[in-house]
């Protein structure tokens, strides 16, 4: 009878109240992180419905009548219908879970109940990290998991006969070592059990927009991203560090102007179309790179962008992943990133593209819109015919860029709509590097020289901690190809004439005179160095979070396992896998089986048991029935000299263990016993 | 507790230390049961001092008591008293017997036969007696001091395991060691120091004492070492019956006003096992003899006083 009373859930029974307040908690802890991607009404209805429940408790308030119910709920629907979520999504979806979870509260009666709001609550923990996959979020996770078992195990065996603060800890100390003890298995699955693609996508949480470059090129754009401190993604290389400025991570080409945007073509093409146009019309083709120079190999860990555009070092001639290879040299995903995404690849800077240039391209190269810029055409038309090569021409574009009073800053004034070229060239003379790119290729195109818009990142802030750089999107940048005949494309950075600090130093450098470096954030740790260190480390943290728990993929684990075991035979991975789980399930009967048949000790009794001990090492031993206050006066005849250590320690013993009232705090006392006990050892 | 009382407890101590010679534990022990409030049963071979030693209590405690001789032709009425019809008020009148006392000592009470024997546990448990209907209630303090010569002696009746549970404790007091048996020998003290015994206890000294017991406080670890001891009366094979409730509750009180006898405000684990013997030797049924050793000496080694 007394061991089915212990181990049965009674699931008529009422919940005890401290069963209730231990699911209260448990239900703000679980809704608590989902306030920043869900209606944060939220939390206000289940602040409500847990003070009506404390309230049913503690005998003030009625159970709330099935009339009363249905009311809530339907105030909760309205509710939903005004949030404004949309319909067939994730998170219209979300909110009606959690909003039944937060009214589930009004009628947890019994620990049934109690045990459904506690699943409820695993299942919410794992939804959160459709949301949030960082390392914060899996700590919260992880301290979530152990109140979640905690609750568990309140609510199956409610432990009465402790003081509160006791049982707390006692109840959290379990639930946290039965969650260890689960640490091997998961370890075990987490490594070997297949990586399977997800089976169906989900609709992307609208809160996540697109971010980072886009697919065209207004003057502004750029300068918008660079008020963001946003990680765009992190690079480890292999060898060396490249230098500084040679870090040019081509994203995409621009090539199609209009007047006022740069654009990848003339038409705006849905993702699926665009690459099908690139597998049709430009396609990568190996024989039209000539490599050469030394390699820089590297791993780039993408953040989710919500974009396929991937950002490398051009040319790549050897990329590993699942990956797009365009014509234009870029490397682009196959699908928008949803997820951070790594992808291994080795590019030799030095390399010639492109001597042969495809009519297509060169078509591409030299679009211009009609009638517009006419001072600009002029201009380069007449520098042209001032120069005495293509080169030459280069050199005197880009020597009046120098020479001409050109400001760099990243709030230049508007442009208008219609001949903005003209206007940044001859009467602003004010912008970023949107706006020298796009009047450098306008030139060049004008004087009849193949030339395109690059964007990309530029640069980086190197992580000393963590030997890799991280590039974010304050970082992004644009730059100019153009096309010679003996040397193919060429990059050309006009924006390192008028602002050399930009390429050598990063953004921050350059706008430390105007200050417009992260302006619209109001605190920016970016200027504290000793923050800026700690920052880094955090960030070497969460970077090697990405790369080896979120990036741990279907390659991951092959190469993991191959270098663990070399080639994989089903024999070997049999009996790995069966050893492993043997082992785990021995270890298992080892904490179930054998740790019970210990008897717990209280702080004061592993005291004794050392005083013992100590005093069994000198020849005396305590008889089994024999009481301490005996055992003492023994040894302390038998050992004359440590007589008065043996019964002081004794007296303090005795007064711990027989003279205390239940209520009275120990610790100073069981000090004294352990500084006894140091004693005689 | 208050100053005065290990001055008193010593004081009595000595006083009974004088009258019977030698049998220092057991004296403790007698005193033990007197401040728990419950009754004594001494037993031992005929001329080991049981009677000295409960006539000693009785004058120490400086209370009014009363002797009785048990025999087997004795009857309840000799005990209790009897009603006597009274020629001149034509009406029956109860004659208190010697049951009226405060400290009642019944001399080897396995030679009366089991009626006289249940006449007295009834009232010993009840603190009152009925005759012919009425209800009349014992004085207070009453104790109960009996003594009884071993059940192989000829011509006793053995008392039933229901009865001896009505005794908190049951003491047996031995051969004496030779010095005090060479002191007894020259008649210098002993029993003639009886007649001279001054009471050092009084009425009021005694009821402030037992209410002392109560207050000595039993920790949880305590408890706990009692539970086991008691636990283990009842599942070991050694014993055919292990202790009941009340002596159970027997122990712990006993524990408590021997501790208080040590001077101290809490019970330890010796205190138990200095009481252990005493208050279960009568209850646990037979006199199991393991290997020499008895019975429950035999279980205070076998279960641990620690942890």
């Amino acid at each position: 009878m007394k061991t089915t009373a212990k181990t049965t859930v009674n699931a008529k029974a009422a919940l005890s109240y401290s069963g209730t307040v231990w699911l209260l908690v448990l239900q703000l802890l679980v809704m608590l992180p989902f306030v920043q991607y869900l209606p944060q009404w939220l939390i206000p209805v289940l602040v409500f419905t847990a003070i009506w429940r404390i309230r049913v408790v503690k005998g003030y308030s009625n159970r709330p009548g099935l009339r009363v119910k249905i009311t809530l709920i339907a105030i909760g629907m309205i509710g939903l219908q005004f949030s404004g979520l949309p319909f067939p999504s994730l998170d219209f979806m979300v909110t009606i879970l959690l909003l039944g979870f937060a009214f589930k509260t009004l009628e947890t009666d019994n620990p049934r109940d109690g045990i459904v709001v506690v699943f409820l609550g695993y299942f919410l923990l794992a939804v959160h990290f459709l949301y949030s996959q960082s390392i914060l979020a899996g700590l919260y996770g992880a301290l979530s998991l152990v109140v979640l078992t905690a609750v568990l195990v309140v609510i199956q065996h409610p432990l009465t006969f402790m003081h509160n603060r006791q049982s707390t800890q006692h109840t959290l100390r379990l639930s946290a070592s039965m969650l260890l003890q689960c640490l091997p298995l998961m370890l075990l699955i987490f490594i070997v059990a297949p990586r399977l693609p997800p089976l169906f996508m989900l609709p992307l949480p609208s809160s996540q927009a697109k971010t980072g470059i886009s697919d065209s090129m207004t003057p502004g754009d750029i300068a918008n991203l660079s008020q963001s401190d946003g990680l765009a993604f992190r690079v480890t290389f292999k060898g060396d560090r490249p230098p500084q400025n040679q870090l040019y991570w081509r994203g995409l080409t621009l090539n199609h102007f209009d007047g006022r945007r740069w654009q990848q073509f003339a038409d705006d093409y849905e993702l699926r179309q665009l690459q099908r146009h690139f597998e049709q019309h430009y396609r990568w083709q190996p024989n039209q790179l000539e490599v050469r120079g030394t390699a820089i190999a590297y791993e780039a860990l993408y953040e989710r962008s919500g974009q396929p555009w991937l950002f490398t070092l051009t040319p790549v001639s050897e990329v590993y992943g699942d990956v797009l290879r365009v014509g234009d040299y870029r490397v682009m995903a196959r699908r928008e990133l949803q997820a951070p995404t790594l992808v291994k690849a080795v590019s030799y800077p030095d390399s010639l593209r492109d001597i042969n240039l495809q009519p297509m391209v060169r078509q591409l190269a030299l679009q211009l819109p009609p009638d517009t810029d006419p001072r600009t055409r002029t201009l380069a038309r007449q520098l042209r015919a001032d120069s005495d090569s293509e080169q030459d021409f280069i050199q005197r574009v880009l020597a009046r860029y120098r020479t001409q009073p050109f400001h760099y800053t990243l709030r230049p004034p508007t442009l208008g709509s219609t001949d903005t070229i003209d206007r940044f060239l001859f009467d602003s003379q004010r912008g970023f590097c949107a706006h020298y790119a796009g009047s450098f290729v306008f030139m060049m195109r004008a004087a009849g020289i193949p030339a395109r818009v690059v964007t990309g990142y530029q640069g980086g802030e190197w992580n000393a901690a963590g030997h890799y750089l991280s590039v974010h999107q304050f970082d992004a940048h644009a730059w100019a190809e153009v096309w010679l005949a003996d040397s193919g494309w060429l990059r050309i950075d006009p924006t390192t004439l008028v602002a050399p600090d930009r390429v050598e130093r990063g953004l921050e450098a350059a706008m430390q005179m105007e200050g417009s470096f992260l302006e619209n954030q109001l605190f920016t740790p970016h200027n504290i160095e000793w923050l800026k260190q700690l920052r880094q480390q955090i960030d070497s943290v969460q970077y090697g979070w990405r790369r080896f728990v979120l990036g741990y993929d279907q390659d991951a684990q092959h190469n993991f396992l191959q270098n663990l075991f070399g080639e994989l035979t089903v024999k070997k991975a049999v009996f790995t896998l069966g050893g492993l789980l043997l082992a785990i399930g021995f270890l298992w009967v080892i904490l179930l089986g054998i740790k019970p048949l210990r008897q717990r000790h209280s702080p004061e009794q592993l005291i004794y048991q050392r005083f013992c001990k100590a005093l069994a090492k000198q020849g005396i031993t305590r008889e089994h029935g024999q009481a301490p206050g005996d055992f003492a006066r023994r040894a302390a005849a038998a050992l004359p000299e440590q007589a008065s250590a043996i019964l002081d320690f004794n007296r303090s013993y005795e007064r711990l263990c027989y003279a205390l009232d239940k209520n009275e705090d120990k610790t100073a006392l069981l000090g004294t016993l352990k500084q006894q006990l140091k004693q005689l050892q | 507790m208050t100053a005065v009382t290990p001055q008193l407890i010593s004081a009595t101590l000595k006083a009974l230390n004088q009258v019977v010679l030698g049998k220092e534990t057991q004296i403790r022990l007698a005193l033990t049961g007197l401040l728990a409030g419950g009754h004594l049963l001494l037993e031992d071979l005929p001329g080991m001092g049981k009677t000295t030693l409960a006539h000693a209590l009785a004058g120490v405690c400086g209370l009014e008591y009363q002797r009785m001789q048990f025999t087997s032709d004795l009857l309840p009425a000799d005990i209790i008293g009897a009603s006597i019809f009274d020629r001149q008020s034509s009406a029956f009148t109860f004659h208190r017997g010697p049951l009226f006392s405060q400290i009642f000592l019944a001399d080897e009470l396995n030679r009366a036969s089991p009626k006289a024997q249940s006449a007295l546990l009834e009232a010993m448990e009840e603190q009152q007696v009925s005759v012919d209907g009425k209800t009349y209630a014992l004085p207070r303090p009453f104790f109960v001091i009996a003594t009884q010569n071993p059940q192989s002696q000829a011509g006793t009746f053995a008392l039933p395991e229901s009865q001896l549970d009505r005794f908190l404790l049951r003491i047996s007091l031995g051969y004496p060691d030779p010095a005090a048996e060479r002191k007894l020998l020259r008649g210098a003290e002993g029993r003639s120091q009886l007649n001279g015994l001054t009471a050092v206890l009084d009425q009021r000294r005694l009821q402030a004492l037992q209410s002392l017991v109560p207050q000595v406080k039993l920790s949880d670890a305590l408890l706990d070492y009692v539970q086991r001891l008691i636990a283990y009366t009842r599942d070991s094979d050694q014993c055919a019956t292990g202790l009941s409730p009340r002596g159970a509750q027997a122990l712990v009180r006993s524990a408590q006003s021997w501790a208080l006898l040590q001077g101290r405000s809490h019970v330890l684990p010796e205190d138990v096992q200095a009481v252990f013997t005493a208050v279960a030797g009568h209850r646990l049924s037979g006199r199991h003899e393991a290997q020499g050793t008895p019975l429950a000496r035999h279980i205070l080694s076998q279960v641990d006083a620690v942890g």
